[in-house]
């Protein structure tokens, strides 16, 4: 039965915001794994192969941003759509994040629905 | 003698010329009947001619008479069809009507459901939220854990990039700075007991929203101040969050974040008490 979900990686550092955002997916037909930043989020994604990312943008040890930037560089990784999640809306912030190659964004606080369909609109496309 | 025969020769001539004459008439009426029956021939030619036409007429007005007595049978036909049809239809514009208000209330009934689901969506997502903070606060006895939790629900639930966690002092009864983000440095480690808006919330042990339209009111430090939380446990308030800055896309207080608001007062005392009981009784066990 798992094996027909479509996987996804949610990666934050914050407990907080990870168990908020796995507790809204886990609603949806979902299989959910985790990381607790970008380079760990690397080495995730590398081994699991999710169908998509969401991922915080200020981490330690590797920023979602040059998470995102190394996963669209690798031949493997660069086909799985990338959401990140911004503490600020604004223009500069959001055009960091699609120049690292992004392919959506939600900002904080995360609201379910937006996230329940912008996920949906990426795993589908 | 003489005289009788030329009487006689006289009377004969007359009789030669009035029979010549005669004949000559009789030849010129025997001539003019021949044109009469000529004429009269010609005549009986023109009218059985004209008898065909008018025998011909006839046929074809018999004919027309025909056509027009079936058209007026199709026509009273299509007329009691036309009948036929316009109660149908007006049975039809009736049972469009019947229809179309049905479907008038389908689709009010639907956009019921639908705001009814988006409300129970919310509601959930109200719900995670309260569960979350919940979990989080009680998740540990760690008291740096707990002050984490409790800065990350501000942040990530919330929706602040400006709050200060404080705790009240026992002794002197004033507000000690336990834990910040977003803060400047040199923020004040301490706000007097009932000063400001914080102190008030405090002393008071209600929640205070800040009215954005008032901030030029307030003071400097508590300008960017968008709600005071009073921790309580057992009616006592042991300490507060105080939630500066709301993050630019966070348009203001919502009903969810009083609700969390509501929760943090007393579960973020619970879980601060608790932590410090523990943390006491930590060397304790450890010696023991």
């Amino acid at each position: 039965m798992n094996s027909t979900k479509k996987k996804i990686l949610v990666v934050d550092d914050s407990k907080t915001a990870l168990m908020m955002v796995t507790t809204i997916l886990k609603k949806a037909p979902y299989a959910l794994v985790t990381a607790h930043d970008g380079q760990h989020a690397l080495e995730v994604a590398a081994a699991e192969r999710p169908d998509l990312i969401l991922m915080d943008v200020i981490m330690p040890r590797m920023t979602g941003f040059e998470a995102c930037r190394e996963l669209k560089r690798s031949e493997d990784t660069k086909s799985i759509p990338v959401i990140l999640v911004t503490t600020r809306g604004e223009e500069e912030n959001v055009e960091a994040g699609f120049e690292c190659g992004c392919n959506d964004y939600v900002t904080k606080p995360v609201n379910a629905q937006e996230l329940l369909t912008k996920v949906r609109d990426h795993i589908a496309g | 003698m003489r005289t009788k025969k030329n009487d006689h020769g006289a009377y004969v001539r007359k009789i030669q010329e009035g029979t010549t004459s005669f004949t000559q008439d009789l030849l010129g009426e025997i001539e003019r009947l021949h044109l009469l029956v000529a004429a009269l021939e010609a005549e009986r030619e023109g009218l059985t001619e004209r008898a065909r036409d008018l025998q011909e007429t006839v046929s074809a007005n018999e004919a027309l008479r025909a056509l027009c007595a079936s058209l007026e049978a199709e026509m009273n036909r299509l007329h009691e069809q036309a009948i036929a049809l316009r109660t149908e239809n007006e049975r039809h514009q009736k049972e469009s009507s019947r229809l179309k208000a049905q479907f008038e209330a389908t689709r009010a009934e639907s956009q019921r459901y639908s705001a009814r689901y988006a409300e129970i969506e919310q509601q959930n997502s109200n719900l995670a939220n309260l569960y979350v903070a919940s979990y989080r606060l009680h998740g540990t006895l760690e008291r740096r854990e707990v002050i984490d939790a409790l800065q990350e629900i501000i942040a990530n639930l919330v929706g602040s990039e400006e709050a200060g966690l404080y705790e009240v002092n026992a002794t002197t009864g004033d507000l000690d700075l336990l834990a910040s983000f977003g803060l400047p440095t040199d923020w004040p480690r301490t706000i007097a007991r009932g000063e400001g808006h914080i102190g008030r919330a405090v002393a008071a042990g209600e929640i205070y929203v800040a009215d954005p339209a008032q901030a030029a009111e307030r003071a400097p430090l508590e300008r960017e101040l968008t709600a005071c939380v009073p921790l309580s446990l057992a009616g006592r308030v042991i300490g507060a969050i105080a939630v500066f800055r709301l993050l630019p896309q966070k348009p203001g207080i919502e009903d969810v974040d009083r609700e969390l608001f509501e929760l943090l007062a007393t579960h973020a005392a619970t879980a601060l008490y608790c932590s410090g009981l523990h943390a006491k009784a930590q060397p304790a066990e450890t010696v023991a």
